[in-house]
């Protein structure tokens, strides 16, 4: 009577301990809470711009379906004009934030990192003490410093920010305490601005290699 | 021990076995519930999974409209010489922002997650993480890369890259993870150089080492790289 019982009490807790802790393990494999909560908050910003986006094409395509005189070119004017803003080809205005950073001895990855941010707090245009960056335009490393498209940037590095002022405001204030925290860095500070001039543009290049499919 | 007894205690053994099963199950509950664990994880897993679903749904609707735009624009530029020629050049910007699907010669760079290391000081080490994938994006551009995909995801002007441990976002799409997948359309022996230049990429060359961390690339005669299927919009822009 005694060992059945004793095999019975081993059973249950052995049990009990496997299957809670595979039940735990199966469910929590991969990602952690707060980062799948990110995702989400990610996720509704994402399908909110995308959302923004069908109804602009849809506006679109209804002036194009109504046949009127003019309309097909308004609305390739309109296109032209906003994608040269956003590839860097004209000067632009609007926004933002302009961050400044003193500092010996950073280097294209922390200019990178840096643009980047802003990059994904949905910067519209960024400029660089006086040189205009998109996603695509070199960074680098060279004999001298940091080059953006050839050109050497020297510190302090003023960037430039047009965009939503409230997210890009947290992407500054994140960058500068943790800039300040940095040995190399001398000082970093921000200001929010209602108008952001950026006036430097990129020169246009004529694809070599990619042909449209 | 004779054959009965041993039989016995089988038997008691079994039906402590289900009967633990069934107390398991019962604890269980009572155990996780008070937290809701589990249940609060499960919810998050499923509100990812109808957003990125709603996602997915939202850029194929864009594909889609762009498409039947681009009908529209050329029917009308068969009817106009001025629409024609402001259509050649909205091409050419459409192309240079990701919109227009392209190929050419380039090379596939593969990353791939490495083995987790016990006493790491960088538990997350062995994963491909968004930095990754934006330090090999900014060296492919660097080298004259003209356009860039990430698993099938074009790369504009606009593009950022954000994320945490081995979740990538690019952009407004879903999120990526291992094995990361880079196309670029460019000078194929420039970009190849560069990604076998031990110098570049530091991050991702110390846990090569340190986790396994796997960079591989080949260059290819002819890539195709669809066209961009999300958001450009600069509501916050304005020509000065």
């Amino acid at each position: 009577m005694g060992l059945w019982l004793i095999a019975l009490l081993v059973a249950l807790v052995a049990t009990i301990q496997i299957r809670s802790q595979a039940e735990v393990e199966r469910s929590l494999v991969g990602v952690d809470p707060t980062s799948l909560a990110f995702l989400i908050d990610d996720l509704h910003r994402a399908n909110d711009s995308l959302e923004a986006e069908r109804a602009e094409l849809g506006r679109r395509k209804a002036t194009l379906q109504s046949g009127q005189t003019g309309a097909a070119d308004q609305v390739l004017r309109d296109e032209a004009e906003r994608l040269r803003a956003l590839e860097g080809l004209v000067p632009v205005q609007g926004p933002g934030v302009v961050l400044v950073i003193d500092a010996s001895g950073l280097s294209a990855l922390d200019l990178h990192d840096a643009l980047n941010n802003f990059a994904a707090a949905g910067a519209e245009a960024m400029d660089v003490n006086g040189r205009r960056v998109v996603t695509g335009v070199p960074v680098v490393e060279s004999s001298e410093g940091v080059s953006i498209d050839g050109v050497v940037v020297r510190s302090p590095w003023t960037i430039s920010v047009i965009g939503d002022s409230s997210r890009l405001q947290q992407v500054a204030d994140l960058m500068t305490q943790q800039l300040r925290a940095d040995r190399r860095v001398r000082g970093a500070s921000y200001k929010v601005e209602a108008d952001v001039l950026i006036t430097s543009v990129i020169g246009a290049k004529p694809f070599v290699y990619a042909l449209p499919s | 021990m004779s054959t009965r007894s041993l039989a016995g205690l089988l038997a008691v053994a079994l039906v402590a076995l289900a009967t633990g099963f069934v107390l398991a199950d019962q604890v269980r509950t009572q155990l996780l519930t008070p937290s809701n664990q589990v249940g609060r994880y499960q919810a998050l897993v499923r509100s990812v999974q109808d957003l990125e679903a709603t996602n997915a749904d939202h850029r194929r609707q864009i594909a889609g409209l762009r498409g039947q735009i681009d009908e529209l624009e050329a029917d009308a530029a068969a009817r106009s010489a001025t629409t024609q020629s402001l259509r050649s050049q909205l091409t050419d910007l459409r192309a240079h922002a990701g919109l227009i699907a392209v190929h050419g010669p380039g090379v596939e760079v593969l990353l791939r997650n490495g083995v987790p290391s016990s006493g790491a000081s960088n538990p997350s080490g062995y994963l491909v993480n968004f930095q990754d994938v934006q330090d090999v994006v900014n060296l492919l551009f660097a080298q004259g890369a003209e356009a860039i995909a990430v698993n099938g995801r074009r790369i504009t002007p606009l593009t950022g890259f954000s994320g945490t441990e081995g979740q990538i976002l690019i952009d407004q799409g879903p999120p990526l993870t291992s094995p990361i997948k880079i196309d670029a359309v460019g000078d194929r022996n420039r970009m190849a150089a560069a990604l076998d230049d031990g110098s570049k990429l530091p991050g991702v060359r110390a846990r090569e080492v340190q986790f396994q961390l796997h960079l591989t690339f080949e260059g290819m005669p002819d890539i195709s790289l669809p066209a961009y299927d999300s958001s450009l919009q600069i509501p916050h822009v304005s020509a000065s």
